[in-house]
């Protein structure tokens, strides 16, 4: 009875999650390139926090139902499905004890279809489906603690509808590099000689994944990143910055994570993000995201995710409305799967703390551990309270006693 | 057991994940049969604004006939515009509007309530652009795909009224 209302209640969900969902413009998809390729270098600056070791993330969007993520055009309201599959993989070599070399890739594949698919896409007469390819090699030296990277980035316009999108530009080829020395990182991404973005991050807090403290002060230090979009509007230079703070709030496992756009649009989103364990492989998040549609709180989108290892379900969350092309008001679910290594040791994205390892190591360390014990405990007798010496049986001996004595 | 569930699951995540268009339609199949006793002069899906115009039906269907079968990708809701060479019931109040260069009159018909005359009649003469001449009348439909037959007819009032099967 129990499990069936869990079901009811389920289908409920389910069923409010694509009833009050909203379509999503044409120009959220046009712009769907853009928001990739800075994603991407975002991945590649918090892998390269460490720059050695290897990372893997992989994953698809699942929306099952054609009304869910309709597509708004100037005509109506398409039946249809958003889509977002992607992969990005570093994995690195050791060349001698100090330097390690990299090479990474980063892909993403995303848009709207009239048909969903795995992939080969329909291309269906008001498709768009694009694509962002970012490789490239890194360099680290653990002596010096520096990184360098630098590669190649490409956007695809596989398709786009000729009567509802406006014309784009295929193939795009863009370079970018990548410099980090201790806790100071800086990214460049151009087009031609004109660049398109200059990241420079500041991530103060202390990791233990990377060698820091594990506890005290430093791990509270704030991680800030800024960075200047090129933007156009109406052929003028509008550049804007983008300012991101990261800030631990409680061991590691409660972050919060706020966004300002200067100089003009000022508050853009506030994250609240919580991670039962420091090494981020499940977390749980809040986030306020401001949408610049509306005045006032009409504007502001509250919502959440929760993010399991394999699984990832989000309801307005800031993430799949900046990813998604303006996904709103419907559960947006995530088969995914991503894992970081270093050392040995591992973790998930951004994560200051390795995960605790639980495998064969500690059986051996748990055998060395009570011989360790049991030595140490004959070694040292014990005292009770009253200082008398005590002694622990140790299996059981049965000795013949004299009843003058008064034994038992 | 254990295998069997696992295994449906699978089959119904990839059902609804990649192979959804085994049993849903991504184009609507569209005929229209005329039932009025005016010649339709063909079906367009218009933009919201009016200023973007897709023709869908191209043949005139004449009074009592059927269009042939087209298929479109249009499985969704949009406005829909259906031209008629005249119309023998009421016509809309006419909007005086005048062109600014020339200044000729363009009567432009505005949008009917429910149970007002809903056929427009647009007459532009002299306006550095084409003359336009047009009676026709918008609504909007929901689409579900796959074969659907629209009857365009008139109703008492001498208004057109739309049936989509």
């Amino acid at each position: 009875m129990k499990n069936g209302l869990n079901k009811i209640f389920l289908l409920l969900v389910m069923v409010a999650g694509v009833a009050f969902a909203d379509p999503i413009p044409t120009e959220a998809l046009t712009q769907g390139g853009l928001v990739m390729r800075d994603r991407q270098l975002r991945d590649i600056g918090l892998v390269m926090r460490g720059g050695r070791g290897g990372f893997v993330d992989i994953g698809y969007t699942y929306t099952p139902s054609s009304e869910q993520l309709q597509l708004q055009s100037k005509y109506g309201v398409h039946d249809g499905f958003a889509f977002r599959h992607h992969y990005g993989i570093f994995g690195s070599w050791v060349l001698d004890s100090t330097s390690h070399f990299g090479f990474l890739t980063w892909f993403d594949r995303a848009g709207w279809d009239s048909q969903d698919f795995f992939f080969f896409p329909h291309y269906g007469d008001f498709a768009h489906i694009s694509s962002a390819l970012t490789w490239g090699f890194s360099y680290t030296n653990t002596e010096y603690d520096v990184t360098a990277a630098l590669g190649l980035q490409h956007q695809n316009l596989e398709k786009a509808g000729w009567r509802v999108y406006p014309d784009e530009n295929d193939s795009l080829l863009f370079y970018w590099a990548h410099a980090r020395y201790k806790m100071v990182g800086l990214q460049a991404s151009f087009y031609r000689s004109t660049f398109q973005t200059i990241r420079l991050s500041l991530d103060l807090e202390s990791r233990s994944l990377y060698g820091g403290a594990g506890s005290g002060f430093k791990t509270y230090l704030p991680n800030l990143n800024a960075t200047i979009y090129r933007r156009k509007t109406n052929g003028d230079d509008d550049n804007f910055i983008r300012l991101n703070w990261e800030q631990n709030l409680y061991k590691q496992t409660l972050y919060a994570d706020v966004t300002f756009d200067f100089p003009d649009d000022g508050f853009r989103s506030a994250i609240l993000k919580y991670y039962p364990d420091p090494a981020r492989m499940i977390g749980f998040e809040a986030s306020c995201l401001r949408r610049h549609e509306f005045a006032g709180s009409k504007d502001l989108l509250w919502g959440g995710a929760i993010d399991l290892l394999f699984f990832r379900l989000g309801y307005n969350s800031a993430f799949d409305y900046e990813n998604m092309f303006h996904t709103k008001g419907t559960l947006v679910a995530e088969f995914r799967f991503q894992i970081g290594a270093v050392d040995g040791k591992f973790f998930g994205r951004g994560a200051a703390k390795p995960a605790p390892m639980e495998t064969t190591k500690n059986s051996i360390d748990l055998k060395k551990l009570m011989k360790a014990r049991a030595e140490q405990n004959s070694a040292s007798p014990k005292y009770d309270a009253q200082g008398n010496k005590v002694i622990e049986a140790k299996g059981i001996r049965y000795e013949k006693t004299d009843a003058t004595q008064g034994g038992h | 057991m254990k295998y069997l569930r696992l295994f449906l699951c699978l089959v119904a995540l990839s059902l609804t994940a990649c192979m959804s268009h085994l049993f849903t339609d991504t184009t609507t199949r569209l005929q229209v049969e005329n039932k009025t006793d005016v010649t339709i002069l063909g079906l367009d899906i218009v933009s919201e604004d009016g200023t973007s115009v897709l023709p869908w039906i191209r043949d005139s269907i004449e009074p009592g006939e059927k269009s042939r079968v087209v298929e479109e990708d249009w499985v969704g809701t949009f406005k829909v515009r259906v031209r008629f060479d005249k119309w023998n019931g009421k016509l809309l109040a006419s909007v005086g509007k005048f062109c600014a260069t020339y200044s000729t009159p363009v009567r432009v018909y505005a949008l009917a309530k429910q149970g007002d005359p809903n056929v427009f009649e647009k007459d532009v003469k002299g306006c550095g652009e084409d003359d336009v001449h047009m009676v026709y009348t918008e609504t909007t439909l929901d689409f579900e795909g796959g074969s659907q037959y629209l009857i365009v007819s008139q109703d008492e009032d001498g208004n057109v009224a739309f049936k989509l099967k």
